[in-house]
């Protein structure tokens, strides 16, 4: 008899325990500001176009451009995060589509004088918050300024409920993709792929519970993530500046140049050596600028390429354990839905 | 050698002569690995050039002979070329001379583009993408290259009729370079043709590895150096 009340006590104090860690947990899921939602921010699509044969002509450079797709999040993110007006923001490798707020970018263009960006932000529940291209000088503030604005803008047209029903759609979203068998029947989906609460699951659903502990150890690894990302945007900042300035550069240098072969039109006679020289003379100054240009392109990827590629191997090493991880997640909650809704059966 | 004969002939035949395209599409494409490889480091071998004063005068020995203009000739029965189409075909001769005047061509060849490097000039750059050609298009003007066999062709097209041809033939050893430059224009009867050979050298092995960076310039070292 001892041997088995002594097991049974033990189960009650653990119990005990789980019930207080869950009410703590619905004590800050209560304290917590509607207001608040957490953002997560992809890298950005660099916006390369797939035929090759038109970088040239489109002035793109691939490799730079990808780089660029992750260091413009991070101005983004920090903006965010001054504004003290959202939850925590993250950057994000891929799109996370049950995050609460997810924002996106294509990178449209990007020279050292302007940047311009399509930004789509879409909630937990499927409204599109924002769909708009973003224009402005390059290494200028305002461009995220504007879409810090426009989110912010957005946020504020919503009510508390609707706030309260997109944390809680995130959270069932997620919970969907890891025990489909459990959390299936939570929400409405409808012909406009938009998202809403059916019914919510108990406060003390232990399934729920395992699920907000599951995404709380992934958020630790999408931290440890962003850290990465922000550690190489720290290294290689001041070189991407660099290259900004040298374009910045290039395209004075091709205006100018533009008016010097406009002014340099003679009054040479038509087939004379010298009207044939400015001819040559033109083009050549403008394939030397474009050749230069290439040549800092190549200088700016040698430098910056190996952090770059260093930094996505261990990115890619965390992104595989959590998909290593997520998929025995994903078993094992199925296995214990399973085996507590057949028990007794 | 027939068949520049016959070219010649046509050429001299037809005004606009120097109108026509000088790569059509067929020589724009073709299939696999790119038919030659130009790849490395040439200089030029003075014994085998052309000398300019010597195709300067058969070129105004070939317009003497097709010019209408009987006033300058010297005696009867044969004609020599006016003051105008001389100059006008010097205009192209020293063209010729100065954008062939480099005395190292460096080429760099990858499986879509062959980049000639010279000396004081820009980088003549041909690119291919699945075995296309794609022209270089800018407002002064459009650089397009093809294969005519085992010849790489470069057509620069430049506004008021202006083409600079360069085609590039690699001997069957792959250590002699012929590259065989043609200038012409609109206002000119006859094209100018300007032959220049070169011998591959290998630039002796530096004790340093460079590359360029951006914020440091070029940054060498004696051991390796990851791009």
């Amino acid at each position: 008899m001892s041997a088995f009340v002594a097991p049974r006590r033990s189960l009650l104090v653990l119990q005990a325990l789980i019930l207080l860690t869950a009410l703590s947990q619905q004590r800050v899921a209560d304290a917590r500001d509607l207001d608040a939602l957490d953002v997560s921010i992809a890298v950005f699509d660099p916006g390369v176009p797939a035929d090759a044969s038109v970088h040239r002509d489109l002035q793109v450079f691939p490799r730079i451009r990808e780089i660029e797709a992750r260091l413009l999040p991070f101005v983004l993110r920090d903006t965010l995060g001054k504004a003290n007006a959202w939850g925590a923001v993250r950057v994000v490798p891929e799109p996370d589509i049950a995050a609460e707020l997810l924002v996106s970018g294509t990178i449209i263009r990007s020279d050292g004088e302007s940047l311009e960006l399509e930004i789509r932000a879409v909630d937990a529940s499927g409204r599109v918050w924002l769909d708009k291209t973003f224009a402005g000088p390059h290494g200028s503030r305002q461009l995220y300024d504007d879409i810090a604005q426009d989110l912010l803008i957005t946020r504020d047209g919503l009510d508390d409920k609707f706030l309260a029903d997109i944390a809680e759609i995130s959270l069932l979203r997620y919970a969907n993709q890891l025990a489909p068998s459990a959390f299936g029947d939570y929400l409405n989906t409808a012909a406009d792929g938009t998202f809403t609460v059916q019914r919510l699951p108990a406060n003390n659903d232990p399934m729920l519970d395992r699920i907000e502990r599951i995404r709380g150890t992934e958020y630790v690894i999408t931290d440890t993530v962003d850290e990465r990302f922000q550690q190489l945007h720290g290294e290689i900042a001041s070189i991407y500046d660099l290259w900004r300035e040298y374009r910045a550069k290039v395209i004075k240098y091709q205006i100018q140049d533009a008016r010097r072969a406009q002014s340099t039109r003679s009054d040479a006679p038509r087939g004379s050596y010298e009207a044939l020289l400015i001819l040559y003379e033109n083009y050549k100054s403008d394939r030397i600028i474009a050749q230069e240009q290439d040549r800092l392109a190549v200088a700016f990827n040698n430098e910056v390429g190996p952090k770059v590629d260093a930094m996505e191997l261990r990115v890619a090493e965390l992104e595989g354990w959590v998909d290593q991880k997520y998929a025995e997640w994903h078993r094992l909650l199925e296995e214990l839905f399973e085996a507590e809704t057949t028990f007794g059966q | 050698m027939k068949r520049n004969g016959i070219i010649l002939v046509l050429c001299l035949s037809v005004t606009a002569c120097s109108q026509q395209p000088v790569i059509d599409a067929a020589m724009m494409r073709f299939e696999g690995a790119m038919p030659a490889d130009f790849g490395g480091s040439w200089e030029r071998n003075y014994a085998l050039d052309d000398d300019v004063n010597a195709v300067l005068r058969e070129a105004y020995y070939r317009i003497s002979q097709t010019s209408a203009d009987q006033r300058y000739s010297v005696r009867p029965g044969t004609a020599i070329a006016s003051s105008k189409d001389m100059s006008s075909v010097l205009a192209l001769a020293r063209l010729a001379e100065m954008i062939t005047r480099p005395d190292v061509l460096t080429i760099s060849q990858n499986a879509y583009e062959i980049s000639v490097a010279r000396k004081d000039d820009f980088a003549m750059t041909c690119a291919f993408y699945d075995g296309v050609a794609k022209g270089i298009d800018s407002v002064y003007g459009t650089e397009i290259c093809g294969w005519d066999g085992e010849q790489l062709v470069s057509n620069l097209i430049l506004p008021d009729g202006l083409q600079v041809t360069h085609r590039f033939t690699i001997s069957a050893d792959g250590e002699q370079l012929r590259v065989v430059t043609t200038v012409s224009s609109s206002t000119s009867r006859i094209p100018f043709t300007l032959r220049r050979f070169y011998t591959r050298f290998d630039r002796p092995t530096s004790f340093f590895n460079c590359i360029e960076t951006l914020s440091m310039k070029r940054v060498c070292s004696t051991g390796e150096i990851e791009p």
